[in-house]
C-alpha cells in the first residue's frame, strides 16, 4: 500500500470513528432531557406498567452502546476481509 | 463511596473470613506461578503483552467494576431510585468511546503506559514529567480514596480494625504486584470479575425470584415501600439541576477514559485488533452489570424498607446507604450469600488496588527513571529492581495515607481523579492523536490549567467547602466541575498551540503525520520519515 493508499484508508478510519463517537455522544447527553422540561414525558409510566420512560431509556442507552461497539467491530472486519483496509 | 465513619462494628463473620481467606490462597498462588514469568519490565508492566482480548476484557471490567461501582450505585439506588442510575451510565458510556477512539492508535503507539503514546510527537522530557506527574496525583488520590473506602468497608463487614484492614490490603497487594507484576494483577482482577458477576447474578437472580420474575412487581414493591414513593421511578429525587447531571457525566465519561491504569490494559495484548477486542469484552460485562444493578438498586428497595432488622433505632440504614447491597443479600440469600459477597467486596478492593500499584510503579520507574533520567535506555535490570522498589513505597504510602484520611471525608477525593483524568490527562492524549497543531508547549499549558483549575474547583465546591471546611455556601455549586475544566484546558491547549512559533512547536506539528500513519498502520513508515526527537 503506498503513501495516499494510506492516507485515504486513515481518512475513511477517522471519519467512521467519528461517526460513531459522536452517536455515542448524542445518545449520551440526551440521558440529561430527563432533568428537562423537554424530557418530561420520558419520567411517564408506560402505560399502567410501573416502568417509565426514563428507566427504559437507562437499559435502552447500555443495550444500543453494546450494539453501536459489536456494529463498528463488524465494519472493521468486513473492511479489512474486503482488503479496503489492513 | 461515602461510608459512615460512625457505623457500629459488625462481629466477626467466620463465613465471610473462610471465603475471603480462600480467594486470598488461590490468588497468592496465581502470584507465585506469575513471578516465574516476570522476568523483564515488559512482563511487570505489562504481562509480557500476551493477554487474550477476552481475558484483557475480564480483567479490564475487573480492575473497573470496584466497591464504589457495586455498593456505591446500589446505595444511591436505595436512596433516590432512577437517579442513583446517572453514574452507572456515566462510567459505562466511556467504554465505546475507548473503542471507536482509542484502543488502535493507543496500542499501536505506546508500549507500557498512555504516557509514551503522548510523547512520541511532543518534547519526550518535559511532556513525560507532566503527564506522569497527572497520572501519579491520580493514582494516589485514587488510591487514598480505596484506602479509606476499604478500610471502613471492612470493618464493617468483618469486624477488622481500620488499621488493621488498611495493612492487610496493601501487604496482600504488594505480594501480588510485587512478585508477579501485572501478570498476576490480571489474573487477580480476573478472579474477581467472574465472582463479582457470579454474586450479582445470583442475587438479581434472588431477587427476581422474589418477585415472581416480574418487573412489574418488582417495581410495583419498590414504589409501594420507599418514603418517596412513585418518585423514585423517574428523575429528581436525589439530583433537579441538569447543568449538575451534565456536569457529572462529563467527568465520568472523559475521567474514565483519562485513567492510567485503565489505559495501561491496552498494552498487555500483543496486537491492536486484540485491544478493540478487549474494549468489547470489558462493555459486555460492564453492561451486563450495570443492567444487573438496576435489579439488585430496586431490589434493595423493595426488600429493605419496611424490615427493620436493618435499620438502626434512629432509623438509618445500619453501615449506612452503601452497605445497602451487603444487606440485599441477607435478605435474599442468608448468611452463605452475605459471607460470599462480603468476601467478592475485599475481593474487589484488593483488584482495584493492584491495578493502581502497577500504574503508580510504571509512572515512576518507566515513565520517569527509564525514560526521563535514562533516556531511554536504562539498565533491564536494575529498571526491573526499581519497579519492585517503587511498588513497596506505594504500598507503604497507601497505608499510611490510608491511616491519615481516616476520619476525614473522603467524598471529595473519591472525585478529584476522574475530574483530574478528564481535565488533564484525557485532553492531552485525544489531541495528541487527532490534532495535528498540538505543541508542547501548548499540551504543558493546558495540562497545567486543567489541574489547577480542577483542583481548585472542587475545594471550592459543595464536598469541600462546605462539608469539611465547615463554610456555610460553597463558592462553586457543582461537585465534578469537568464540565468546566475539561474545555478550559482544550481552549489552552489549542491557543498556546497555535500562538507557539517556536522551533520545538514546528518540530511538534511535522512530527504528526508520521505519528498518524504509525497509530494505524502500526510500524514506522517507510516513506515519510518524521522529525526526529
Amino acid at each position: 500500500m503506498n503513501h495516499d493508499q494510506k492516507l485515504a484508508v486513515i481518512k475513511s478510519r477517522t471519519r467512521r470513528r467519528m461517526l460513531f463517537s459522536m452517536t455515542t455522544l448524542v445518545l449520551y447527553f440526551a440521558f440529561i432531557l430527563n432533568w428537562t422540561e423537554f424530557g418530561s414525558i420520558l419520567a411517564q409510566r408506560l402505560g399502567k406498567s410501573h416502568i417509565t420512560g426514563s428507566l427504559l431509556m437507562f437499559c435502552g442507552l447500555i443495550v444500543t452502546f453494546i450494539l453501536l461497539e459489536l456494529l463498528f467491530l463488524l465494519l472493521n472486519q468486513a473492511t479489512t476481509r474486503s482488503g479496503e483496509d489492513v | 463511596m461515602a461510608l459512615s465513619g460512625n457505623a457500629p462494628l459488625q462481629p466477626l463473620d467466620p463465613l465471610a473470613i473462610g471465603m475471603f481467606l480462600a480467594f486470598v490462597v488461590a490468588t497468592l498462588l496465581v502470584s507465585y506461578w506469575a513471578s516465574r514469568r516476570t522476568r523483564s519490565s515488559a512482563d511487570f508492566y505489562t504481562a509480557g503483552g500476551q493477554m487474550s482480548g477476552l481475558q484483557n476484557g475480564t480483567a479490564i471490567a475487573g480492575d473497573f467494576m470496584s466497591a464504589a461501582s457495586f455498593l456505591g450505585i446500589t446505595g444511591l439506588v436505595f436512596l433516590g431510585g432512577f437517579d442513583g442510575l446517572v453514574l452507572a451510565l456515566g462510567a459505562f458510556a466511556a467504554w465505546p468511546l475507548l473503542l471507536f477512539l482509542l484502543a488502535r492508535r493507543v496500542r499501536n503507539l505506546g508500549s507500557f503506559t498512555f504516557v509514551d503514546v503522548v510523547s512520541q510527537r511532543l518534547d519526550r522530557t518535559r511532556i513525560r514529567i507532566v503527564a506522569a506527574s497527572a497520572t501519579i496525583v491520580v493514582v494516589i488520590l485514587y488510591l487514598i480514596a480505596q484506602m479509606v473506602g476499604a478500610g471502613k468497608l471492612i470493618e464493617l463487614l468483618f469486624g477488622l480494625p481500620y488499621e488493621v484492614a488498611v495493612i492487610v490490603i496493601s501487604i496482600l497487594v504488594l505480594a501480588y504486584v510485587t512478585f508477579g507484576g501485572m501478570l498476576a494483577t490480571t489474573w487477580v482482577q480476573i478472579i474477581k470479575a467472574i465472582l463479582l458477576m457470579t454474586g450479582v447474578t445470583i442475587t438479581a437472580f434472588l431477587v427476581m425470584a422474589m418477585s415472581g420474575f416480574s418487573f412489574e412487581s418488582l417495581f410495583a414493591t419498590a414504589v409501594s415501600n420507599h418514603p418517596r414513593g412513585e418518585e423514585i421511578l423517574a428523575p429528581g429525587v436525589l439530583f433537579d439541576d441538569p447543568v449538575q447531571v451534565t456536569t457529572i457525566l462529563v467527568s465520568m465519561l472523559f475521567g474514565t477514559l483519562g485513567l492510567p491504569h485503565i489505559l495501561m490494559r491496552l498494552f498487555t495484548v500483543p496486537d491492536m485488533h486484540e485491544a478493540k477486542k478487549s474494549a468489547f469484552y470489558a462493555s459486555l460485562f460492564m453492561g451486563y452489570f450495570y443492567l444487573a444493578l438496576v435489579i439488585i438498586g430496586f431490589g434493595a428497595v423493595a426488600f429493605l424498607y419496611g424490615d427493620p432488622q436493618f435499620f438502626t433505632e434512629e432509623g438509618g440504614l445500619i453501615g449506612g446507604s452503601n452497605m445497602a447491597a451487603i444487606h440485599l443479600s441477607t435478605a435474599v440469600g442468608g448468611n452463605l450469600l452475605t459471607g460470599f459477597m462480603s468476601a467478592v467486596t475485599f475481593a474487589t478492593i484488593l483488584a482495584v488496588v493492584a491495578g493502581l500499584t502497577v500504574s503508580g510503579a510504571a509512572a515512576i520507574s518507566h515513565d520517569l527513571y527509564a525514560q526521563v533520567i535514562c533516556k531511554g535506555a536504562p539498565e533491564p535490570r536494575r529498571e526491573l529492581m526499581l519497579t519492585r522498589l517503587t511498588t513497596i513505597v506505594i504500598g507503604v504510602i497507601a497505608i499510611v495515607l490510608g491511616i491519615l484520611f481516616q476520619n476525614e471525608n473522603v467524598a471529595f477525593i473519591a472525585t478529584m481523579p476522574m475530574v483530574v483524568a478528564a481535565s488533564v490527562n484525557f485532553p492531552i492524549l485525544f489531541l495528541s492523536l487527532y490534532w495535528s497543531q498540538l505543541t508542547t508547549r501548548g499540551a504543558i499549558a493546558g495540562a497545567l490549567v486543567g489541574l489547577v483549575s480542577s483542583i481548585s474547583l472542587i475545594v471550592v465546591g459543595p464536598q469541600v467547602w462546605v462539608s469539611v471546611l465547615g463554610f456555610e455556601q460553597a463558592l462553586f455549586p457543582y461537585d465534578y466541575p469537568a464540565l468546566f475544566t475539561l474545555p478550559l484546558a482544550v481552549i489552552t491547549m489549542a491557543a498556546v498551540s497555535y500562538l507557539d512559533a517556536s522551533p520545538r512547536g514546528v518540530v511538534d506539528r511535522q512530527n504528526f503525520h508520521d505519528l498518524l500513519i504509525r497509530s494505524e498502520f502500526g510500524e514506522r513508515n517507510q516513506d515519510i520519515q518524521g522529525v526526529p526527537h
